[in-house]
């Protein structure tokens, strides 16, 4: 070795220090800065819920607000709120991305010269506006959404403070004709409340109240608990649908008779007048109506509305037969011009039954302001006439909801100054000339009074991540700006404080409702008597505009609604629960109408009504009428980074080929157009998420007969001597309670019921925001890609062995009166002798000693076979980095910080949130004690409206989930003879078969 | 049994420096091959397969970047193009060995003439197929945690994978290929060595460790080759059987099967021949070697391309008989869209190149034909691929939940990396050929001298 002198040496030194400096500067220091101040309740790692209240729709379910160190990361049901009880649907589930969205107006925003929006300060935007109404005085409108009442009421007082015109409601879903046909029936002003959880008999004609109907998720899980119940267990609740298409709701029911549209009120009329004159109804429905019901013949109304007269009198004289039966009136799809005589009608079979008062319930007049349409289109005529001087536009986006037939968009281009309070761009605030940007429900105070008695609080959950205001503070700002008379009649203090003083006297008062979310009571009802001119109703078929020879159906998107839902990214991917199309509009047309058009799946065809023309592909299949074209509604929005294709159409808005129409009571009318089709010649690839909705017989979805169940009831306690009629269930093959490390105390399993499932995806939305799963889009959808970890598979009866050989998806028929459609929830069966486990070349995927199938995304190198050897194709795998590429910012603010985010080349998929798992065992642990049943339940189970999922430990002997699942008469596993020994249990739809009467 | 050690005329040939006896003629022929300067038309060649490469490279850069969503690939076929090449790699390169140590150990002496370009092409093909390895996995820069290393976090790799036994499998094949195919080259580098000047006299001295040809020498590269041969022969039937096993031990319909390890055993011999074949009626004809490659021995290869044609069409139907046998639904479904589901233009390609065509060998003529034998050779490649395609594609996409069933069709990016696969083993080839002797020298001669001593003819097997 060389002699190291001083020099060497040094140099040496010097060399080193100066390559450790240069590496130390490669990259910023970043710090972990403490809190100095803890701010009070709030622990790292330790949820809080807040109660609040969803506005996603009118039907104001309450929420638990789940925050982690102060940012709300999941939106889940309040279990004490009387209209969702602690379960919430999809769309509720995904609003949190509104908060989140990466698109909000940062601050007010002014229209230049250039004709663009810039930001400008709160006080100019303020001075501004105050200065606007000063010089429009008289000339003001308020146009809006549903609001709370608080708002509402403060509304009403600034409008006259200001001395604007006046101020309209416009809600594009509102049951403006039920409200008429109340009022005209029963004389008073409000909704009918429908309950169906007593009911033994429901018919529903048209109002899909599992999807888009009054109060979705409520009345799905009394659906449920109908159908569950029973005398003994007989489960002999029937449910009849009847309407011109197969929707998610008619899915659920066990008869369909596909009427034609706006032939509801028609069919409730006959089937009265058989139900009475085979000796049901009430006494005075008898009297009352008997005479004026004779010309109803089920003969003739069959021939009107194309079902048959035989069903007619069968389940007209089921109703006579039924103890507690239900009929819900037509909903928005429905809403021809003589929708209020259509909904009459069904209110007056539910009278002559004697459903009102029991079922249904007609509460006081409740003094609402409600939507009117003739109010808007007035409103609409004084714009055009340059008898509005200031428009203010909130919580709603009338450019898009409103049918261009309506000429909103020319109209406001005479308003001198429009102003908009949304606080995300839309088709409305493309045209406004001042954005005054509200916070999201999330950030904001405000109440809901989804029906009188039920009053729902609303409270800020997270500090608003915009420059933005609460409507309310600015108009009250604006009005003080006003100055003089008007600054002086504005009240006291903030919107916050309005709402305390409208909800209580002290704070402490107010801070106790604010734990509970709200006061619950129930409505008083009215003291209805059917009214003298109920029977004037002109109940007959529906009017139509143009000759075409099919009708077109405008159908309320369950994912998207009126279309407020487009640009959240997971309502366009989690697919339609019928279609399972993503991201894109379609149109259904019937097999025998496709073939007659010379068009096939994807074909793209054009729609011709009076009012327009829509091009946009064909979903062929058997459960829409050959007359009937249906359409979603939602799509076709020309801005939103979701919602539209880079400022162009994603999809097609059907409003726009409707003409603009309204009913009897002034309410909209949707269904009133005939249509032609032709074929294009286009062809456009769906995005769908399920290939085939025909199982081959595979047992994926297993129904069993009514019969079989009474069958089992009657042979009650030797259920294993049924082997020989259920021995397709093999649930006794193995124990999957034996399938996890014995010295563990659990074994995690579930049970999800197939006769409680609706299939309406708050599953699915609960799992995507739960878990982080991202969003992949539409091409990727198309490829496969999806990565929801939680699909519902719907599958038409035990299917055939047809098809598969073409690259479209096999569409069964399902034209059938007969519904027989099952909704399987497919989630990672983490099964026992899992066949993913044993080809994985590095153990990232492994039995956990709770007997989960573990995920360690760190691990994994993608080598994809697991994936392949999984027959349920649970797996999802990560093609690209989707969270960099579909979690803009801020959107990474509401990702659940105990669910790592996975990167680009690992697998990925359900662990039955064994995060929540590891949260629960923890708090256990601290206790000293084991995890008791139902402390710990998945996102899935959480969310689900009717109960349909248990979730729970297998060696608990009395716990839920071992209950539900030994059921030998329902119980299946999926693809049982693989011999995976799954963890999740199936119990088998129950189908009722036709109604007999 | 022992091989008979070399005549002494050939070990001093081996010796001497320079070529003095007739046979020499070998020497030269085949020492023409790879010393000549390159001409025009493998500059040309190597410049195409030299783009094809970078475009291939280059593409899985990008993919590595952006991921493989870049691929094909849809939710229920996970595994694509990538799976498929690697099967038809590893199918490839197993003629080398096969020819090299079960024909070796069977005194099949025609093997003599192609026994070195089909050791290299098992060499390259083997490097081809584990580059899909690294190529199909979702993230390379962690793939290394497939290897059983001691680590302080006590990972370790799960035995119980065949995608490990996989790995085992095919690195254990690379090297044994590749000693046997240096063992075996080392008498032909001395000549080399002896010849040359220059660089290649460096290189070649260094590869040929020394080798001076004395007899004990050869009694010691005699007794290695044999019982490398030894050690090989189950390597070929082990190799692909694990490969197979890749896809028989998981539950996918159309994968589940007793019967893939020797029908994948078949196959690669199959493919290999063909590849050989393929591969040497163009390198025997640009190089003039119709003397020491004569259509003896295309014949005896497709003899074996007959053989095994029959293997593989039998198993094709058994895979069909035994899908209807078993009665699963699933299977059948599978097998029933194979051939008449959206895949079955590949399916047919399968059946008629590698089930019927290779029968015209029945005919004597079409065996000693030379282009029949180059078209159908090419073709059982073609129908190889799609055998493999057939296989991993069908099986996935009608699998055991029709809601998941699903459409492949390989994408641009990923048959820019098949092509640049398809280039790596060219180019590698083309430098074999103008590198090493293409031919064993020392083997033929042999062979020769042998048949002078014996009076047979050249061409007969013994």
């Amino acid at each position: 070795m060389p002699e190291l002198d001083r020099r060497e040496f040094l140099k040496i030194v010097g060399a080193s220090a100066g390559a450790a400096a240069a590496v130390g500067c490669s990259d910023p220091v970043s710090k972990l800065i403490p809190y100095v101040v803890q701010p009070e309740e709030i622990t790292p790692g330790i949820p809080l819920y807040y109660a609040s209240t969803c506005l996603e729709c009118p039907a104001a379910c309450g929420l638990h607000v789940k925050t982690r160190e102060g940012r709300p990361i999941k939106l889940e049901g309040n279990p004490d709120h009387p209209i969702n009880r602690g379960s919430l649907c999809g769309r509720g589930q995904t609003s949190i991305g509104r908060t989140y969205h990466p698109d909000r107006f940062a601050k007010p925003m002014r229209r230049g010269a250039d004709g663009t929006l810039a930001p400008i300060e709160w006080d100019e935007a303020i001075a501004l506006l105050a200065a606007e109404l000063g010089k429009a005085s008289g000339r003001t409108w308020v146009l809006g959404g549903t609001t709370g009442p608080t708002a509402s009421e403060f509304l009403d007082r600034w409008v006259e403070a200001v001395g604007a015109a006046g101020r309209v409601v416009y809600e594009p879903f509102a049951p403006e004709a039920l409200v008429g046909a109340t009022r005209t029936l029963f004389g008073v002003e409000s909704e009918p409340i429908f309950d169906l959880s007593g009911a033994d008999l429901i018919l529903d004609f048209g109002s899909d109240f599992l999807e888009t109907g009054l109060s979705p998720v409520e009345h799905a899980r009394q659906l449920a608990t109908a159908r569950d119940a029973g005398e003994a267990g007989t489960r002999a609740t029937r449910f009849v649908y009847i309407g011109p298409r197969l929707s998610m709701t008619a899915s659920n029911a066990d008869e369909w008779l596909a009427a034609k549209p706006g032939t509801e009120g028609l069919l409730a009329l006959a089937l009265a007048n058989v139900a009475l004159s085979s000796g049901g109804g009430t006494d005075a429905g008898r009297a009352a109506l008997a005479p004026s019901l004779a010309r109803f013949d089920a003969a003739s109304v069959a021939k009107l509305s194309g079902v048959p007269a035989e069903s007619i009198e069968r389940i007209g004289r089921a109703l006579a037969q039924a103890k507690a039966p239900v009929a819900l009136p037509p909903g928005t799809a429905l809403a021809s011009r003589r929708a209020t005589a259509s909904c009459g009608a069904v209110l007056l079979l539910d009278w002559a039954l004697g459903a009102v008062g029991k079922g249904v319930k007609i509460p006081e007049n409740d003094g609402r302001r409600r939507s009117s349409y003739r109010a808007v289109l007035a409103l609409v005529d004084l714009m055009k006439t340059d008898n509005v001087g200031v428009l203010l536009l909130h919580g709603s986006n009338p450019v898009y909801s409103l049918p261009p037939a309506a000429r909103f968009a020319e109209a406001l281009e005479r308003v001198p100054f429009v102003v908009s309070f949304a606080s995300a761009p839309d088709e409305t605030t493309a045209r406004a000339h001042l954005v005054l940007p509200d916070h999201t429900p999330l950030e904001s105070w405000g109440d809901a009074s989804p029906r009188p008695g039920v009053r729902s609080l609303v409270q800020p959950t997270i500090r608003p991540l915009r420059d933005t205001r609460a409507m309310v503070d600015t108009l009250l700002d604006v009005g003080r700006a006003m100055g003089g008379a008007v600054a002086a009649r504005m009240p006291e203090g903030s919107f916050r404080s309005l709402v305390e003083a409208a909800w209580s006297s002290s704070p402490e008062a107010f801070r106790q409702v604010l734990a509970v979310g709200g006061r619950f009571e129930n409505p008083r009802p009215a003291a209805v008597s059917l009214a003298g001119d109920a029977l004037q109703l002109e109940v007959a078929e529906p009017l139509l505009e143009g000759d075409g020879e099919f009708v077109l159906l405008a159908v309320p998107s369950p994912q998207l609604y009126d279309g407020r839902a487009a640009d959240l990214p997971w309502q366009q991917e989690i697919s339609d629960p019928v279609t399972k199309i993503t991201w894109t509009s379609w149109a259904e047309l019937s097999f025998a109408t496709c073939e007659r058009l010379g068009v096939e799946y994807g074909d793209v065809v054009a729609i011709e009504t009076v009012a327009g023309t829509l091009e946009l592909p064909v979903f062929p299949r058997g459960g829409v009428r050959d007359d009937v074209i249906a359409i979603p509604t939602g799509q076709g929005h020309t801005v939103g980074r979701w919602a539209s294709l880079d400022g162009k159409a994603r999809g097609v808005n059907v409003i726009a080929a409707l003409p603009s129409l309204t009913d009897e009571s002034g309410g909209r009318a949707w269904l009133v157009a005939r249509a032609n089709a032709r074929k294009t010649g286009g062809h456009f690839r769906f995005a769908i998420d399920q290939d085939s909705q025909d199982q081959r017989g595979r047992r994926l979805g297993l129904a069993t007969p009514l019969s079989a169940f009474a069958a089992a009831g009657a042979a009650h306690g030797e259920a294993d001597a049924h082997g020989g009629d259920h021995a397709e269930h093999h649930l006794r093959e193995f124990d999957a309670a034996k399938d996890s490390d014995a010295n563990s105390l659990y074994r995690w399993g579930m049970a999800i019921d197939l006769d409680r499932c609706t299939g309406c995806k708050a599953c699915v939305a609960a799992c995507y925001i739960e878990n982080n799963i991202p969003v992949v889009g539409e091409e990727e959808v198309r490829r496969g890609r999806i990565m929801s970890w939680l699909r519902i598979e719907r599958w038409v009866g035990d299917g055939s062995l047809e098809g598969g050989a073409g690259l479209d998806p096999i569409l069964p028929d399902e034209s059938g009166s007969i519904v027989d459609v099952r909704h399987a929830a497919l989630v990672c069966q983490q099964c026992g002798a899992a066949p993913c486990e044993p080809v994985c070349p590095v153990i990232a995927t492994y039995h956990n000693e709770d007997g989960l199938n573990g995920m360690i995304y760190n691990r994994c190198i993608g080598t994809r076979y697991c994936a392949n050897n999984c027959p349920y194709k649970v797996r999802r795998f990560n093609w690209y980095d989707f969270q960099i590429h579909n979690w803009p910012e801020p959107m990474p603010l509401m990702l659940n910080p105990d669910v790592t985010v996975r990167g680009q080349g690992v697998m990925e998929k359900c662990t039955f949130c064994v995060q929540r798992v590891a949260f629960a065992r923890q708090k256990a642990k601290d206790e000293q004690r084991p995890i008791a049943d139902g402390e710990v339940t998945t996102a899935c189970a959480q969310a689900c409206p009717t109960q349909a999922i248990t979730f729970g430990n297998l060696k608990d002997g009395a716990s839920a989930v071992v209950r539900k699942s030994d059921d030998p008469v329902r119980g299946y596993h999926a693809l049982h003879e693989l011999n995976t020994r799954p963890a999740v249990t199936y119990l088998a739809k129950v189908t009722r078969g036709p109604v007999e009467g | 049994m022992t091989p008979p050690p070399p005549p002494a005329e050939s070990v001093a040939a081996m010796i001497r420096p320079t070529p003095l006896l007739a046979d020499s003629q070998t020497n030269r022929d085949v020492m023409a091959v790879f010393m000549e300067r390159p001409g025009l038309g493998w500059l040309l060649l190597i410049g195409l397969c030299g783009a094809g490469l970078v475009a291939g490279a280059l593409t899985w850069i990008f993919q590595i970047y952006l991921g493989l969503g870049i691929a094909g690939y849809s939710h229920p076929i996970f595994w694509g193009a990538y799976i498929v090449t690697f099967v038809f790699w590893v199918g490839i390169a197993h003629a080398g060995t096969l020819i090299s140590a079960i024909l070796f150990l069977f005194r099949a002496r025609w093997r003599n003439a192609i026994n070195r370009s089909a050791e290299a092409m098992t060499i390259f093909a083997v490097f081809t197929a584990q580059l899909f390895l690294g190529i199909h996995v979702g993230r390379i820069w962690k793939a290394y945690f497939i290897l059983p290393y001691p680590n302080q976090r006590a990972l370790w790799v799960n035995f119980k994978s065949p995608l490990l036994w996989d790995t085992f499998a095919i690195s254990t094949y690379t090297l044994i290929s590749l000693i046997f195919f240096y063992v075996g080259l080392i008498p032909d580098l001395a000549i080399a060595r002896d010849r040359t000047t220059g660089w290649r006299k460096v290189l070649y001295g260094a590869l040929a460790l020394g080798w001076q040809g004395t007899s004990r020498q050869w009694k010691s590269h005699t007794r290695t080759v044999l019982h490398l041969s030894g050690l090989a022969t189950p390597l070929v039937l082990s190799v692909h059987s694990v490969v197979s096993w890749d896809f028989a031990v998981s539950i996918v319909p159309g994968w589940h099967a007793t019967i893939f390890a020797p029908y994948f055993v078949a196959g690669a011999i199959f493919s290999g021949f063909a590849m050989v074949l393929t591969v040497m009626i163009p390198v025997r004809r640009i190089f003039r070697l119709e003397h020491i490659i004569t259509d003896y021995h295309f014949e005896n290869m497709t003899r074996f391309l007959l053989l095994t044609s029959v293997i593989i069409g039998y198993a094709y139907g058994i895979e069909y008989f035994i899908a209807w046998y078993s009665g699963v639904e699933a299977e059948r479904t599978s097998f029933w869209l194979r051939a008449f589901g959206p895949y079955w233009i590949s399916t047919w390609c399968m059946i008629i190149f590698n089930g019927v065509v290779p029968h015209i060998f029945w005919f004597k003529w079409a065996r000693t034909h030379v282009p029949t034998i180059f078209v159908v050779s090419t073709l059982i490649n073609i129908g190889m691929w799609f055998e493999r395609y057939v296989i991993i594609i069908t099986g996935l996409s009608r699998e055991y939940n029709p809601a998941v069933w699903g459409h492949y069709t390989p994408s641009i990016p990923e048959l820019l990396i098949v092509i640049g696969s398809f280039s790596f083993f060219s180019i590698a080839f083309l430098l074999f050929l103008k590198l090493f002797p293409v031919i064993p020298i020392s083997e033929v001669k042999e062979l020769e001298i042998h048949a002078r001593s014996h009076g047979h003819a050249t061409s007969e097997a013994h």
